[in-house]
This record gives structure tokens, C-alpha cells and sequence, in this order.
């Protein structure tokens, strides 16, 4: 099963790189350097769908008290981290030949780079606490508060880059994405979703043995 | 009714315990008086600077002290052997949660003021003019600050490198609170009215809002064995 | 508008570096921490 996953997360990545690079155009505007959003947007994409995962994981987890809950959770949360910091460097490089710097206080980048600092703490916490139970719930707890903080973090950074409030909260200003450039993200998408599942299903083997090996 | 009760005896215990070893506060004190200067020190004697660095000081120096402070929230039950003391008091937990809560918010609030009055004296600022407003920012901010900050200590007081852990879990999440504090008073400081940093107002007290609720609803999966 | 492809390549690169990085890292963890428990069978 997971094999298979690992074949079909393959092959969707090199389907990816031949729709990054061979079908979808060149961007009028920005070049050739648009291509790196192939791997930007889906490793941002993915570390939500980790995130989320860790919010639901440790709310399953309170309630049932089943460590494949804190399993699932702990899983997800570092295959986040890997994915956030990819976002993070990716757009990094990303900017440095579109807006001429390497990193600006930009509301979107800060609100990610606090995601990131919020759940390497969370792993951490994980680290250093030496009773299994008693790390999940500590977990569980700070996972549930870092998700909810999630929106608060995004407004706040938003508001304080940006003088006044924006008018509607999701406001599409963007310029409409072309048809070819969207199906070229979509199945890098559907790659990084793949492969997100594969390396969480290797990550929940590696935390079954680990459990075993401690008891 | 109940559920109050039991907050206001671990709140009460805590001010009494404060009272008689006067640790915690005398200790904030003298690290406001420290800050102080180490801000002055780092910066320069160039009042324009200051002026205009003051907001984010006043923060910075307060979440630091919110960093020494509330990490020892549930340092007296630990070193006295009362974590189990608290494990068995019936009834729900959350008041247990509110109670340690309140002492904290007290103690972060007298912090405030000591600190304020310092930078008023040391740094030439006016402060009585926009004490009003000040004050509502000042509420906001600590019982953010305060909420995570007795949630996560009771947390890290049971975790081996827990002076390492705690301001790790703290700052990240803290941030839209320091943002909001900051923006919000710099513009009372520079005379607008408080309607021009509603929208700051506003999300400081969702947030507040959001913690308290989590903090209430998990504190009892905190307090276990 | 100029390529940047050292740019393009970079992000890729760094990505593939990563990604396969990690799923090294958990085969390799795998593979120890079987060795182990193995191991502590025999003794067994």
C-alpha cells in the first residue's frame, strides 16, 4: 500500500515537472522565475493540509485518548514543518530576482514564517517531554491553540502591514490565472498531496516502531 | 457559583503566598528597572529614538517580564509537592485555570504599571494625558499574554528544560498580541483616539477571547497525573 | 524580462534536496530502529 503510494507520488512529480516546464507557458509578466510557484504553492498547500490534520488529530486524541490520534498528529505536524520551511525558501528564491531582496516583511511570507516558528515549538515541546501520555495531551493542547491562533496571526499581520483594514476578508484581487498555468499547479498539487501521503504513512510506521522500541 | 468559588480560593492562596514571600514581584520590579536601562543603554540618550522606539520597548520589556513571571505560575505547586493537591480538587478544572489566571493578570498588571511609570520618569513621556486609552490597551494585552502564558506554564512546569521550552512555545504565538499592543499604543501615545485603532481593539479581544475559551476547555487535560 | 533560470533551478533543486532528504532520513531511522528491535529478540 504504501509502496504503491510512493510509486504513484513519483510519477505524479514527474508529471509535475514536465507540466512546470514543458506545457505551461512562459509568464508574460514575470518570466521564467514563475516557474518556482509549482513547488511554492503546493508545499503551502500541503502544510495546511498537515496542520489541519494536527488540529483534528489532537482534538481526536482528547477525546479518545487513542495514541494513533497523538500517532497521526505528531506525523503530520513535522511533515508540516518540512513543508512550511520549503514554502518559506522557495518563495525566498523566489523574490530575490522578482522584488530584488531576499525576504520582506510581506504579510503573507511573516504569517508563514510565524506558522513555521509556532509548530518547530510544538515538535520541540514533543522532544522534551519523557512521558509518552503525558506529551500527547501537552501536545494535543498546543496544537489545538496553534491552529485557532492560525486566523488571528493572519489578520494581525495583514492589518499591520497594510495602514487600514481591508475591505472583505477574502477580496480576489488578483489577476485571473491563465487555464494552462492552473492545470500545471493543479497536478503539482495532486503530486505534493501524494507524496504528503506517503511520507506521512512511512512517518506513522517509523512512530509505531518507535513506540515498540520504547516499551 | 461553585466554579467561582474555587477560582477565587486558588487566587486568594497565590496573593497570600505573594504577600508573605513578596518573590515574584520584587524580582519583576528590580528586571523592569534592569530593561530599562539596557534599552537606554542599547539605544542612546537620542530622545527622538526613544520617542519613536517607546511603544515596541514598552512591550518588549513587558513580554520579557511576562516570560520570567508566568513561567513560575505553578512553580510553588511543584516545589512544595502540591501538584497533587491540585490534581484532586473536585469540580471542573477550568476554575482552577481562572483562579491562577487572575493572580497572574495582577501580577503582569502591577508589572505594567511599575514599567510605565518608569518609562514616563526615566524617558520624559507624558502619560497622563492618554492614561484612559492607555489603560483599555493595557487590559487587552495582559489577559492575552497572561491566558497562553498560564496555559503553557502549567504546561512547561512539568517538562525537564522548562525555562528553554516556555518562551519557545510562548513568543510565536504571542504575536498577534505584541502587534496589536504595539500598534495600538503607539497611536494612543501620538493623541488619536481609540476609534482610529478599533480594528486593533477589536482583534486583541477576539484573540483574548479565543485563548481564554482553549485555555478553559483544555486546562483539565493539562492537569492530569 | 530576464530568465533567472540559476533562480529556477535553485528552488528546484533545494526542494528535491529536501524532500528526498527527509524521506532518507525516515528510511534510514526505519532501518535502524528494526535492526534494533530485532536484535533485542534474539537477546530474547
Amino acid at each position: 500500500m504504501t509502496r504503491w503510494l510512493g510509486w504513484l507520488a513519483a510519477l505524479g512529480l514527474l508529471a509535475g515537472l514536465a507540466m512546470g516546464f514543458g506545457y505551461a507557458p512562459k509568464d508574460a509578466v514575470q518570466g521564467n522565475v514563475q516557474r518556482i510557484m509549482y513547488v511554492h504553492v503546493p508545499s503551502i498547500l500541503t502544510a495546511y493540509l498537515a496542520f489541519a490534520l494536527v488540529l483534528i488529530a489532537s482534538l481526536g486524541y482528547l477525546f479518545t485518548r487513542r495514541t494513533g490520534w497523538d500517532r497521526l498528529a505528531h506525523s503530520a505536524g513535522e511533515i508540516g514543518v518540512v513543508f512550511t520551511g520549503l514554502t518559506l525558501v522557495s518563495g525566498s528564491i523566489w523574490g530575490k530576482p522578482t522584488w530584488g531582496t531576499w525576504w520582506t516583511w510581506d504579510a503573507r511570507l511573516t504569517s508563514t514564517a510565524i506558522l513555521f516558528l509556532i509548530y518547530v515549538g510544538y515538535l520541540l515541546l514533543r522532544g522534551m517531554v519523557d512521558d509518552q501520555e503525558r506529551g500527547a495531551r501537552y501536545a494535543a493542547v498546543v496544537g489545538i491553540l496553534g491552529a485557532v491562533n492560525i486566523p488571528i496571526v493572519h489578520f494581525s499581520v495583514l492589518w499591520w502591514r497594510t495602514l487600514h483594514q481591508p475591505p472583505t476578508i477574502l477580496s480576489p484581487e488578483r489577476a485571473p490565472v491563465s487555464a494552462s498555468i492552473g492545470l500545471a499547479l493543479l497536478v503539482n498539487g495532486v503530486a505534493f498531496a501524494l507524496l504528503f501521503l506517503y511520507l506521512l504513512s512511512k512517518r506513522l510506521a517509523l512512530r509505531r516502531l518507535e513506540e515498540e522500541i520504547r516499551a | 457559583m461553585m466554579f467561582a468559588r474555587r477560582a477565587w480560593i486558588v487566587l486568594w492562596k497565590d496573593l497570600l503566598t505573594e504577600r508573605r514571600s513578596k518573590e515574584s514581584l520584587n524580582a519583576l520590579f528590580f528586571f523592569a528597572v534592569l530593561l530599562l536601562f539596557l534599552f537606554e543603554f542599547a539605544l542612546g540618550p537620542d530622545r527622538e529614538r526613544l520617542t519613536a522606539a517607546l511603544p515596541g520597548l514598552l512591550w518588549l520589556g513587558f513580554i520579557l517580564a511576562g516570560l520570567l513571571g508566568l513561567g513560575r505560575t505553578f512553580l510553588v505547586e511543584r516545589e512544595n509537592d502540591c501538584w497533587e493537591g491540585l490534581l484532586l480538587t473536585p469540580g471542573d478544572k477550568g476554575a482552577i485555570y481562572l483562579g491562577k489566571l487572575a493572580v497572574n493578570f495582577l501580577l503582569m498588571a502591577a508589572v505594567a504599571i511599575v514599567l510605565l511609570g518608569l518609562f514616563g520618569i526615566f524617558y520624559n513621556v507624558d502619560l497622563w494625558a492618554s492614561l484612559a486609552p492607555l489603560s483599555i490597551v493595557i487590559f487587552l494585552g495582559t489577559v492575552g499574554l497572561a491566558s497562553v502564558g498560564t496555559l503553557f506554564g502549567a504546561m512547561t512546569s512539568q517538562v525537564r528544560a522548562r525555562e528553554l521550552l516556555f518562551p519557545l512555545l510562548l513568543l510565536p504565538v504571542q504575536v498577534p498580541v505584541l502587534l496589536g499592543t504595539v500598534k495600538a499604543t503607539e497611536a494612543v501615545l501620538q493623541g488619536l483616539a481609540l476609534a482610529e485603532v478599533a480594528h486593533w481593539l477589536k482583534l486583541l479581544a477576539a484573540a483574548d477571547l479565543v485563548y481564554l475559551v482553549v485555555g478553559i476547555l483544555t486546562f483539565e487535560f493539562v492537569l492530569e497525573a | 524580462m530576464p530568465d533567472h533560470w540559476g533562480f529556477v533551478f535553485a528552488a528546484y533543486g533545494i526542494a528535491a534536496v529536501v524532500l528526498f532528504g527527509y524521506w532518507r532520513r525516515l528510511i534510514r531511522l526505519h532501518a535502524e530502529l528494526s535492526a534494533l528491535k530485532a536484535r533485542r529478540e534474539v537477546k530474547r
